[in-house]
């Protein structure tokens, strides 16, 4: 009997939880579905995408799908009865022996203060999706990148953010960032850059390695404030170092001024007829208040859930969350088990936790002659697979640019035509 | 020839390079494909070619599963004479680090005597080559230059 494993998020810790999974248990029939028509989630449409390094992490993710028998269900949307979408994930349950959730948490987390919805206020996951050409995000929801940006957050993200509204176009070179957003961002001619953070340097969430990154772009000048902020402050703290190197450069000729900020609160954005104008700021004890002019701020504060799973009673009624069991065959992985913390690599580890539970779960689990896929084929009409992905990469690859890896398609309407309407032809 | 192949990893793509490895050269030699997370550099058979394949993570640090190991060599007075090993390493040339995870650990085999055979190559992920193109000749000639090292002794 081949037990029926779906996996629900073709994103990072999906993909490693069928790896892991494969490893403990070869005769396991796994299929990993996703709401997009394509694979991959945050290695394609959250890692920046000047980091092809990091992204190229999906060649493992890719062998799973052409080498080692994992199949890929695109375009199937599954939450709960509340919220719509192509079936429900107690349907789903019934037609696999197990299902795992790894759809991540991809709503921006949000600060709760006056003023969030300003035009020009914007999340960072929002803004990255964007970038990424993520198929739901659209270019008009998106503040245009003023000529003074606020940045509230210190973790990578907002490393990510402040180093794309620095770059110039012609670092682009050799990423797969759409012309569209590098001119956009050209032409804004962003003068100003704050980023605020709430911890001290020494303890700012960043790696140093990102800050150092920022850094290799000409034209920039940095200050750093608050430095003595942090008592405990000291050079050989690898942040500080990053920072203080930072601080060196002395550029020959200054496009813009990146400010670093440290040990700040966001009190309010100010506006006027429902545009974006200014940040207020504060220390923690009240002792002093800042307002920075801007008319871009992006919040990069973490990221929550979109409810659309039910998560927060699935976490609250799991049988062991530490090794991911929520319920008889249901499992969770990645930061839909533990929240939003940790790295790609840090998922992979989490993943062959929850996959070590499922192989000695399964080993007792009564027999049953779940379905799997075939049920859902049956079903839906509008679902794609990795033959159709394949066919989408492969186009994206032959139309780009010069300069570039890739030229992402924008719609799902344009991903559709390509990976359910095919004419077979012989070459 | 019996080879032992380690791997240090943090995204997974040094030990899928290791499995590559494997299916190209498995039916030619006799290889053991090990993570260096679960081996103690006391129990390195000295008399064994040693393969080491590593990334670098973060701020050019070893990745996490090459650190216990390298944390309990440096920390001793092993001696890994007669050890002959090479090292392949996986790097992002966008950062000034490139490569100084598989260097921290040629340097350190090398400290505690261990020599090294051939020249440590680091397939660059900026680059158009797929990391088994660049290793998989690599591994051909160190392992040609350990086997007449063999012969010659």
């Amino acid at each position: 009997m081949t037990r029926k494993i779906a996996i629900i998020g073709a994103g990072p810790s999906g993909c490693y939880l069928a790896q892991a999974l494969l490893k403990q248990d070869a005769t396991v029939e796994i299929d990993i579905i996703d709401r997009l028509p394509v694979p991959f989630g945050l290695v394609r449409y959250g890692v920046a995408p000047d980091h092809q390094g990091t992204k190229a992490v999906s060649r493992q993710f890719a062998r799973l799908f052409e080498r080692q028998g994992v199949n890929f269900i695109g375009n199937l949307d599954i939450c709960t009865d509340a919220h719509g979408g192509d079936i429900s994930l107690d349907d789903l349950r019934a037609i696999y022996d197990v299902v795992v959730l790894a759809t991540g948490l991809s709503s921006d987390r949000k600060l709760g203060i006056a003023g969030e919805d300003l035009q020009g206020v914007v999340g960072s996951g929002v803004l990255t999706r964007a970038w990424n050409d993520h198929p739901d995000s659209k270019d008009s929801e998106l503040p245009a990148p003023g000529k003074q940006v606020a940045i509230i957050g210190n973790g990578n993200v907002a490393m990510d953010v402040l180093r794309i509204l620095s770059k110039q176009d012609h670092e682009y070179e050799g990423s797969d960032f759409g012309s569209h957003h590098a001119e956009s961002i050209a032409a804004a001619k962003v003068e100003r850059i704050e980023v605020i953070g709430r911890s001290p340097a020494g303890m700012a969430k960043f790696d140093p390695v990102m800050v150092k990154e920022i850094g290799k772009s000409a034209g920039l000048k940095f200050e750093i404030h608050d430095l003595d902020f942090d008592a405990a402050s000291d050079s050989e703290n690898p942040k500080i170092a990053a920072l203080n190197g930072l601080a060196e450069i002395e550029p020959d000729a200054k496009r813009c001024t990146i400010s670093f900020r440290f040990g700040w609160s966001p009190v309010s954005f100010i506006g006027a007829d429902g545009k974006l104008n200014a940040l207020h700021i504060a220390r923690a004890d009240g002792s002093e208040t800042l307002e920075l002019p801007c008319d871009m701020a992006v919040t990069a504060v973490g990221f929550s859930d979109d409810q659309r799973l039910g998560r927060m009673d699935l976490i609250e009624s799991a049988a062991d969350l530490d090794n991911g069991r929520l319920g008889d065959g249901l499992y969770a992985a990645g930061w839909f088990r533990r929240g939003p913390q940790g790295t790609i690599p840090d998922n992979r580890s989490d993943s062959q936790i929850v996959a070590a539970a499922i192989a000695q779960d399964l080993a007792t689990m009564p027999e049953s002659d779940a379905p799997g896929r075939e049920a859902l084929f049956a079903r839906f009409d509008h679902l794609t697979d990795y033959a159709a992905w394949q066919r989408i990469d492969e186009h994206e690859r032959a139309s780009c640019t010069e300069g570039r890896l890739r030229n992402k398609l924008r719609t799902r309407r344009d991903m559709l035509k390509l990976a359910l309407n095919v004419t077979e032809t012989t070459q | 020839m019996k080879i032992n192949i380690l791997y240090g990893t943090e995204t997974g793509n040094s030990e899928m390079l290791c499995e590559d490895l494997e299916s190209e050269f498995g039916d030619d030699h006799e290889l053991e494909i090990m993570n260096l997370a679960e081996v103690d550099p006391a129990d390195l058979d000295l008399s064994v070619f040693h393969v080491f394949v590593s990334s670098s993570y973060g701020d050019g640090e070893l990745p996490a599963s090459a650190k216990p190991f390298a944390e309990k060599l440096e920390g001793s007075d092993t001696d890994l004479a007669g050890l002959s090993f090479a090292i392949f390493g996986l790097g992002d040339s966008d950062y000034e680090t490139f490569g100084h995870g598989s260097e921290q650990l040629a340097d350190m085999l090398v400290k505690h005597n261990a020599k090294q055979v051939g020249p440590r190559v680091i397939h660059d992920a900026q680059g158009d080559d797929l990391a088994e193109d660049v290793a998989f000749p690599w591994f051909a000639e160190r392992v040609a230059e350990a086997e007449a090292m063999s012969d010659a002794a």
